[in-house]
């Protein structure tokens, strides 16, 4: 492992002997495009749930009919 | 692969510490204890070198049991050549090694070496409540409008051999949806839980696509099912029509080898299985699906890794590693309850108010405390399980402590939560003890939204303990982040709070040493 480790070291300090700083901006805008890549797809999580809560939650608080709200919350966080 | 022929294994020994050989070939192989196999290991892939051959450690799941006596052989898992075979004395012990479960039924590891109660030792009677239980599960998925099928290991037994496999201990369901989007694809795998427990199951939903269907067998045991789904990508440009299976499959594939369903024989029974089984396996398993490997471990491409969590997993986050925290001790009744957070709320409360919601409780040692004291207590924590000790005493003791699965990295969820506090009536405190230093941004601000909706208008207070440095992220294995006290107070006010009382306090440490900086705080929502 140790040797591993010490081998990748050397390949770092060799490729960023011969790139320079633009290795190391690379390597660093992947990681971002990375991140940012999965901030969007974790929206898909996001938007389901939002129509979830509309349509099973808001509606039916929507009618301000206090029996139909308490039936329709319980049924929401029963399904969850 | 696995080789046919039988490997060449030299100089093999068994100690208290694991297994020396000396091999060139990687093949799989079984570890049997009197006869009967508890392990299987890759003699290369899960050994390392050491004092000139190679070493593999005994399992962590397996070393209690290795204290006494036993008829030790390794056993080629293709061939089922014996490779070696020997009385032993493990520890200390001179009883005969049972690797059992407290019934006394026997345990075996499986592909992720957790112990269970593994096919091989089942009879055709122990196997028949798992099959009654599949089928109800693909009626009940099927009236919810999914043609769901037969997966995993359950699909490889049943094309191998129409057996459940010897080393597997549960079974796997899971569908291929209709839409084509991610969002989509959750969207229906909500309609269809929710489908499920209107019909009258519980359900445990493990990320967007997957939940699992908790089935209580005839002698009154609960098994559950997990249902994975999956859909198929699109193909744009040049790119192929891509097939994802929660939680391990991104392959090139085609929806006719999905549907119309064909149909597998497993255990004598049949089940709906893909249309062209061989083309989901090698999806699965890879080219060597074919071949048996008790300790097979998915290689899932990190473009499929990161794709399947993005789009589904994001709920998840932590609560592996709580589950796992919390796994010791969840039978253990919690010690050192009224925290002294929970003595401020008395003190300013000015004594023990009718209503407490505990956000995050973990093992509802203070929620049981508040119950105690004559107070109706919500418990709220996303590990449901945590407070399983508690759980039993609140049934026998029947006080006013009611504790709900809560996930404030779920929208659905603390928004569900949200509502029904806002929609129950009197004053309340909200407690939430290292809550806010254990969580995601996102999480931490629900968890502000989810408070301002509970306590708007109700003259109620929220009250906070939390680590408060020093910062600089997770310290050490635990799995709490220190959050400073000015970075939750401008939050807590750009949420509309007032904060009403900050105290900076040290973390008491048990040894007497300095403990970190941490801070209680009060905030109520005035208008």
């Amino acid at each position: 492992m140790a040797n591993v480790e010490s081998k990748e070291t050397f390949r770092t300090r060799l490729v960023r002997l011969v790139g320079g700083g633009a290795v190391d901006e690379l390597v660093k805008r992947i990681n971002d495009l990375e991140a940012e890549v999965q901030e969007n797809r974790n929206l898909n999580v996001r938007v389901a749930e939002l129509v979830d809560v509309i349509s099973e939650l808001l509606l039916p608080i929507a009618t301000q009919d206090q029996a139909r709200i308490a039936a329709a919350i319980a049924k929401f966080e029963s399904s969850l | 692969m696995a080789a046919t022929s039988v490997p060449k294994v030299d100089g093999i020994r068994v100690d208290d510490a694991g297994f020396w050989f000396s091999t060139a070939v990687d093949e799989v192989v079984d570890v049997r204890f009197d006869g009967r196999r508890v392990w299987s290991f890759w003699l290369l892939r899960d050994s390392q070198p050491k004092s000139g051959a190679r070493f593999t450690p005994w399992p962590n799941a397996l070393k209690r049991f290795l204290n006494g006596v036993v008829e030790l052989s390794i056993v080629a898992h293709v061939t089922e050549t014996t490779l070696y075979s020997e009385e032993l004395t493990l520890g200390e012990g001179t009883d005969r090694i049972a690797v059992v479960n407290q019934a006394g039924a026997p345990l075996g590891l499986d592909k992720t070496n957790k112990l269970m109660l593994t096919f091989d030792t089942r009879s055709a009677e122990h196997v028949a409540p798992l099959l009654d239980s599949m089928e109800t599960v693909l009626a009940a998925l099927k009236a919810a409008g999914i043609d769901a099928f037969v997966a995993y290991g359950s699909l490889l037994g049943a094309v191998r051999a129409g057996k459940l496999i010897g080393h597997d201990s549960d079974a796997d369901l899971a569908y291929v949806s209709n839409f084509t989007a991610p969002v989509d694809v959750i969207r229906e795998s909500f309609l269809v839980q929710r489908r499920v427990t209107e019909a009258g199951f519980s359900t445990y939903r493990y990320s967007g696509i997957a939940f699992r269907i908790d089935i209580v067998e005839s002698d009154g045991t609960i098994r559950g099912l997990d249902v994975f789904g999956g859909f198929i990508a699109a193909p744009y440009g040049e790119a192929p029509a891509m097939l994802y299976v929660m939680g391990e499959v991104g392959a090139p594939f085609q929806r006719d080898w999905v549907y119309p369903l064909s149909e597998v024989t497993l255990e004598g029974r049949t089940f709906p299985a893909p249309a062209v089984p061989e083309r989901l396996l090698e999806a699965m398993y890879g080219t060597g699906w074919k071949v048996p490997d008790p300790a097979y471990h998915f290689s899932t491409a990190r473009t499929t890794v990161r794709r399947l969590s993005g789009w589904f997993r994001s709920t998840r986050l932590m609560r592996n590693e709580w589950e796992r925290r919390y796994s010791h001790v969840r039978n253990t009744m919690p010690a050192g309850a009224p925290s002294d957070l929970a003595r401020m709320v008395v003190d300013r409360e000015g004594g023990i108010p009718p209503f407490v919601v505990d956000i995050g409780a973990g093992r509802c040692g203070d929620a049981l405390w508040f119950a105690r004291q004559g107070a109706k207590v919500r418990a709220l924590d996303f590990v449901f399980v945590a407070s399983q000790a508690v759980q039993k005493v609140v049934a026998d003791e029947g006080v006013d402590l009611e504790i709900r699965e809560m996930n404030l990295n779920s929208l659905r969820s603390w928004m569900g939560a949200g509502a029904r506090l806002a929609h129950s009536s009197g004053p309340r405190v909200l407690v939430a003890r290292h809550l806010v230093d254990s969580q995601s941004d996102p999480a931490r601000k629900a968890t502000w939204r989810l408070a301002e909706m509970a306590l708007r208008g109700t003259g109620g207070r929220l009250y906070l303990e939390f680590v408060s440095g020093p910062l600089g992220g997770p310290q050490g294995r635990e799995l709490l982040t220190p959050i400073s006290a000015e970075d939750v107070e401008a939050e807590l006010t750009r949420h509309g709070a007032v904060i009403v009382a900050r105290e900076e306090i040290e973390e008491k440490v048990p040894n007497g040493e300095p403990g970190r900086p941490m801070t209680r705080m009060v905030a109520e929502w005035r208008t």
